[in-house]
């Protein structure tokens, strides 16, 4: 064990240093804060600004007034952009060409509920039941599951990529001869992983704060759904599963080759199973409640990545959840010690492509 | 002792070792030569357990090498590997805890070897960045880091400049006083001469001659019978077996067989004799005789 710690901590202090590792890291931060702050530069401000000359109307949950000296006025600020509108004395509104619809609606109702209640009237307002399933959080959800299925999908592919490299590195090198001298080639090949994957869930982790942060700065936290904590907690252990999953298929088929340059063409049937594991997953963010979803969700390796995504996008029960975690890990062990065996009888094999046949048997 | 019984392993139809055998005692320096593809490396990562021999075994005091026995070995392969974007101090004391140093350990045994082998002004820089030979001291300073118990070493001394050749000799000289068997492999005989108690030489997967350096001396060539005469009449040598050549106004006479007693009155009897006696063949002379 001291042996697969040593190497891990030797994958985590060289890797740290690099200049590549911490610009990924930041730019991975920057994007999915950014993307944070997307809804509100994209779809705007929920609320319209009104310019407001005399009677000032009631207030209205959409509508921030701000108060203007007189009509000329308002009518600079609706052309310069200042204000979405101007409303002169409570019953004549200044637009820029044709008024917003909503705008308009909303003006309207707010013009009518002044007059009913001048006259003296209350009126209630109609209650909203759902029938259906709670889809208050909906759109916000899927957001949340499209986001994971990228930050899942880029962090598993790069961080298994360099399981492969390091693999290829030290087999190119011939390091691996001396090493495997003073460590086991599982301890050497499980450091790896388990060095990598710190690093990659450090990513991770730091890319969530990012997120969170920047959605608290921009307030969109309020729109968070219900159970955020766990669309968290289950992005992060789906990712451990599926990076131990992806990395010791990386290393195996990594093991075959000793140039980096061969190295895309063995690791093709990896990232092909990568390939199709993210596109069930985004299909699953488009469509979580499907019957395709729901199957790929059990089904490893793709329950890596679908599972968190119908987690974020649906309300999953437990038991689902667990099964599919299961199946996962037991499908995880079972590649690790394929890939041990590959790695065991491959990496000592310099030279030509080791044909995987060969080294399986 | 560390032992090397009956080694074979053949790829595919090639047989790379038929029967490789030879043991090396506690301090003994033992130099392993041959020509290329003759077998050396492939015994040495047998014995490394980098490849598995296809029979034939590896004992070191008489029980068969296990994998902890070997974490105590120091190995230099063929193929030099180290990581190169990873600076010299910290990649020795690296290669020191994985043999099991603890840390305070492989520190300072990564700066003793280092101030050695003459590497202290390049102890922060990055491995790539070095020359050749100064890459070639860091392989051995990890080969070397642990203290092993036993020293395998493939070309050691491939690459050196004479300085670093006598600073190599003189760490493995204090390995091997210090009780450590050292085997390495080395096509500089004058080097392996100089330095080994034994010698082991391979051919085709086979040891066509192995020893002590003196023994094999005497077992190979009994030495040829070298015979110098001045002014000597010509002709005196013609029924004389062995060459004669003429060398200003000596004459010298090379024989391998005949009679020396009879060889020696004749030659009295034909000049003034100046040098008589058998020269002591070299190893490169041993070598070749033993691989033709």
């Amino acid at each position: 064990m001291n042996g697969l710690w040593l190497v891990a901590q030797r994958e985590i202090r060289t890797r740290i240093r690099t200049k590549s590792y911490l610009i990924s890291l930041a730019v991975s931060a920057i994007l999915v804060a950014a993307l944070a702050f997307l809804p509100r530069v994209l779809g705007g401000d929920d609320t319209y600004d009104v310019g407001v000359v005399g009677q000032a109307p009631p207030p209205a949950a959409q509508l921030a007034y701000s108060r203007l000296p007189d009509e000329a006025a308002a009518r600079k600020a609706v052309v310069d952009g200042d204000v979405d509108a101007a409303l002169i004395n409570g019953d004549k509104v200044l637009a820029d060409g044709e008024l917003d619809q909503r705008l308009g609606l909303i003006l309207e109702s707010v013009h009518r509920d002044a007059q009913i209640s001048a006259a003296g009237l209350t009126i209630t307002p109609l209650t909203v039941e759902s029938v259906g399933a709670d889809a208050r959080y909906q759109g916000v959800r899927t957001g949340i599951a499209t986001l994971i299925v990228m930050v899942l999908f880029f962090l598993l592919i790069y961080s298994s990529m360099f399981v492969a490299m390091g693999v290829v590195e030290e087999k190119g090198s011939r390091i691996v001869e001396i090493l495997l001298t003073s460590v086991r080639p599982w301890q050497l090949l499980g450091g790896k992983i388990v060095g990598l994957g710190a690093l990659g869930l450090v990513n991770l982790v730091v890319v969530i704060v990012a997120g969170l942060a920047a959605s608290s700065a921009t307030g969109f936290t309020a729109d968070f759904p219900p159970g955020m904590g766990g669309i968290v907690v289950s992005a992060v252990v789906w990712f451990v599963l599926g990076y131990a999953f992806f990395s010791a298929l990386a290393a195996a088929f990594g093991s075959l080759v000793s140039r980096q340059e061969e190295l895309n063409t063995v690791l093709t049937p990896m990232t092909m199973l990568m390939m199709f594991t993210y596109l069930t997953a985004y299909f699953a963010a488009v469509e979580p409640a499907g019957t395709v979803a729901r199957v790929l969700s059990f089904v490893p390796p793709f329950s890596s990545m679908v599972m968190p995504v119908r987690t974020a996008a649906v309300d999953v029960p437990l038991v689902e959840i667990l099964v599919a975690g299961v199946l996962m890990v037991v499908a995880v062990v079972a590649v690790l010690l394929g890939a041990a065996r590959v790695y065991r009888r491959a990496v000592l094999r310099t030279g030509a492509r080791v044909k995987l046949g060969e080294v399986v048997r | 002792m560390l032992e090397i019984d009956g080694l074979r392993k053949r790829y595919g139809d090639k047989t790379a070792l038929d029967g490789v055998g030879f043991a090396v005692r506690p301090g003994e320096m033992f130099g392993f030569v041959g020509a290329n593809g003759a077998g050396k490396t492939t015994t040495m990562r047998i014995v490394m357990g980098v490849l598995d021999a296809d029979s034939g075994e590896v004992r070191l005091d008489g029980r068969p090498l296990t994998y902890d026995d070997r974490r105590t070995f120091g190995y230099m392969p063929e193929e030099r590997g180290l990581y190169q974007k990873m600076k010299v101090a910290e990649q020795i004391e690296y290669f020191g805890r994985l043999h099991g140093l603890a840390p305070a350990a492989a520190r300072s045994a990564t700066a003793a070897l280092i101030e050695r082998l003459g590497l202290a002004e390049r102890r922060d820089d990055a491995v790539e960045a070095l020359s050749l030979g100064n890459q070639q001291r860091v392989q051995l300073a990890v080969a070397l880091v642990h203290e092993p118990a036993v020293l395998i070493l493939d070309e050691p001394f491939s690459g050196l400049d004479p300085l670093a050749v006598d600073a190599l000799a003189e760490v493995l000289k204090d390995r091997a006083a210090a009780g450590v068997p050292v085997i390495f492999s080395s096509h500089q005989l004058d080097l392996v001469e100089q330095l080994c108690d034994s010698v082991g030489i391979i051919s085709a997967g086979r040891m066509v001659a192995y020893g002590p350096v003196g023994d094999l001396r005497e077992r190979e060539g009994r030495g040829v019978l070298r015979v110098v005469v001045r002014d000597a009449a010509p002709g005196w040598a013609d029924r004389l077996p062995g060459a004669l050549t003429r060398e200003g106004d000596r004459d010298v006479l090379l024989c391998e067989e005949g009679d020396d007693q009879d060889i020696l009155r004749t030659a009295i009897g034909a000049g003034k004799v100046e040098h008589f006696g058998r020269r002591q063949p070299t190893l490169a002379e041993i070598f070749r005789e033993a691989v033709a």
